[in-house]
C-alpha cells in the first residue's frame, strides 16, 4: 500500500557500501523528535506554581513515566528514567503523527520496532551481567523444580526469554499496520459503496479512528512497562 | 513568592481527591486494557521463535526435520510459560 511504501528522498547518501539516504522515514521520525523537543521546550520554559496547558501535560507525561518505573521496576530503575521517557514519547509521537492524514507511520515498520526491541534487549542483558555477574544465569533456571526436569526448563526459559524482542516488536509493528491497513480497507468501502451505501463504513472509519488513537497510546504504554519489567528482571533478580 | 495559607491546604486536598481517583478507576483500567493486547503476541512470539532456533540447529547438525519438530513444541511450552507468568503479574497487579 502506498502509505506504508518507503522512498528516498533528497541525494543517495551511501558510506561503506551502506545506504544512509535520507527517507520519508527518516523524516517522519525527525518531525516526531521535533514535535517532541519543541512541546517539552515550552512546556518547561515558565516554571509557574500553577501550571498553564502545556506545562501540564508535559508535567503530566513526566509523572505518568516516573510513576511507572517506581511500580513496575521499583527505585533501583530511577537512573534509566531519561532512556525509558526518550523510548515512550518517541513511540506515542510516532504513532500519533502517523494518524494524521498524508503522513507515514514510522513505527508500522517492523525494521524500526525491531531495532528499538532488540537495543533494550541487549542493554538490558548487559545490564544484568554487569548488576550480578554470571549469577544472572540463575533466570534461566527456576527455583524448586525436580531436577529431571531441569535441562528442558531450562531450554524453555531461554527460548521464552529470547522471545521478548521479538514479541515486543511483532506487537507494536503489528497493531500499528493492521489498524492502518484496516481504515484503509474501509476508506476503500466508502468510495466503492458511493454516495447511497457508504455512510455506513464512513461511520465505521470514524469509530475506527478515535480506536486507533488509543491502540497508539496503548500501545506506547505497553511499549514502555515492558521495558520497565524485562529492567526489573535485571535489577532485582529474585528467584 | 509567597503562597496564601487558604491556598495551601486548598491544594492539599485536590492532590489528595486526584489521587484516590486515580489509584481507583482510570489508572487500572489501562493497565488491564495494556495487558490484553499483550498476552497474544506473548503466545505467538515464543512460537516463532523456538520453530527458528530449531530450523538454524536442523541447518547446523544436518538433522532434518527432527530439531524444528522437538523446537516448535518446545517453543509452545515457552509461549505457554510466557503467558502464564503475564497472567500472574496480572494478578499480583490486582
Amino acid at each position: 500500500m502506498q502509505q506504508f511504501s518507503v522512498y528516498k528522498m533528497g541525494p543517495e547518501i551511501n558510506i561503506g557500501g551502506i545506504d544512509l539516504s535520507f527517507t520519508n522515514a527518516s523524516l517522519f521520525m525527525v518531525i516526531s523528535a521535533a514535535i517532541i523537543l519543541l512541546f517539552l521546550f515550552v512546556g518547561t520554559k515558565e516554571k509557574k506554581i500553577i501550571p498553564g496547558k502545556v506545562q501540564l501535560i508535559a508535567e503530566m507525561f513526566y509523572t505518568f513515566v516516573a510513576k511507572m518505573i517506581s511500580d513496575t521496576a521499583g527505585s533501583k530503575a530511577k537512573p534509566y528514567f531519561p532512556f525509558i521517557f526518550s523510548l515512550f514519547m518517541f513511540v506515542l509521537f510516532c504513532n500519533m503523527v502517523g494518524m494524521l492524514p498524508y503522513s507515514f507511520t514510522v513505527t508500522s515498520h517492523i525494521i524500526v520496532t525491531l531495532i528499538m526491541a532488540l537495543f533494550i534487549f541487549i542493554a538490558v542483558t548487559i545490564i544484568g551481567f554487569t548488576k550480578h555477574g554470571f549469577k544472572y544465569l540463575s533466570i534461566f533456571v527456576p527455583s524448586g523444580v525436580p531436577a529431571v526436569l531441569l535441562p528442558l526448563i531450562t531450554v524453555i526459559e531461554i527460548i521464552s526469554y529470547l522471545s521478548r524482542p521479538v514479541s515486543l516488536s511483532v506487537r507494536l509493528f503489528a497493531n500499528m499496520m493492521a489498524g492502518h491497513t484496516m481504515l484503509k480497507v474501509f476508506g476503500g468501502f466508502v468510495i466503492s459503496l458511493g454516495l447511497l451505501g457508504g455512510w455506513l463504513p464512513l461511520s465505521f472509519s470514524v469509530a475506527l479512528t478515535g480506536l486507533e488513537i488509543l491502540v497508539a497510546f496503548l500501545q506506547a504504554y505497553v511499549f514502555a512497562i515492558l521495558t520497565c519489567i524485562y529492567l526489573n528482571d535485571a535489577l532485582n533478580l529474585h528467584h | 513568592m509567597t503562597i496564601p495559607e487558604d491556598f495551601k491546604t486548598r491544594l492539599k486536598i485536590a492532590k489528595s481527591k486526584i489521587e484516590k481517583k486515580l489509584q481507583s478507576d482510570s489508572e487500572k483500567k489501562g493497565s488491564f486494557l495494556g495487558s490484553a493486547f499483550k498476552l497474544g503476541t506473548e503466545l505467538v512470539a515464543a512460537v516463532a521463535v523456538g520453530t527458528i532456533i530449531g530450523f538454524i540447529l536442523d541447518s547446523w547438525f544436518d538433522t532434518k526435520p527432527w530439531l524444528i519438530i522437538i523446537f516448535f513444541f518446545l517453543g509452545t511450552a515457552a509461549g505457554i510459560l510466557n503467558v502464564i507468568k503475564t497472567a500472574n503479574r496480572m494478578q499480583e497487579e490486582e
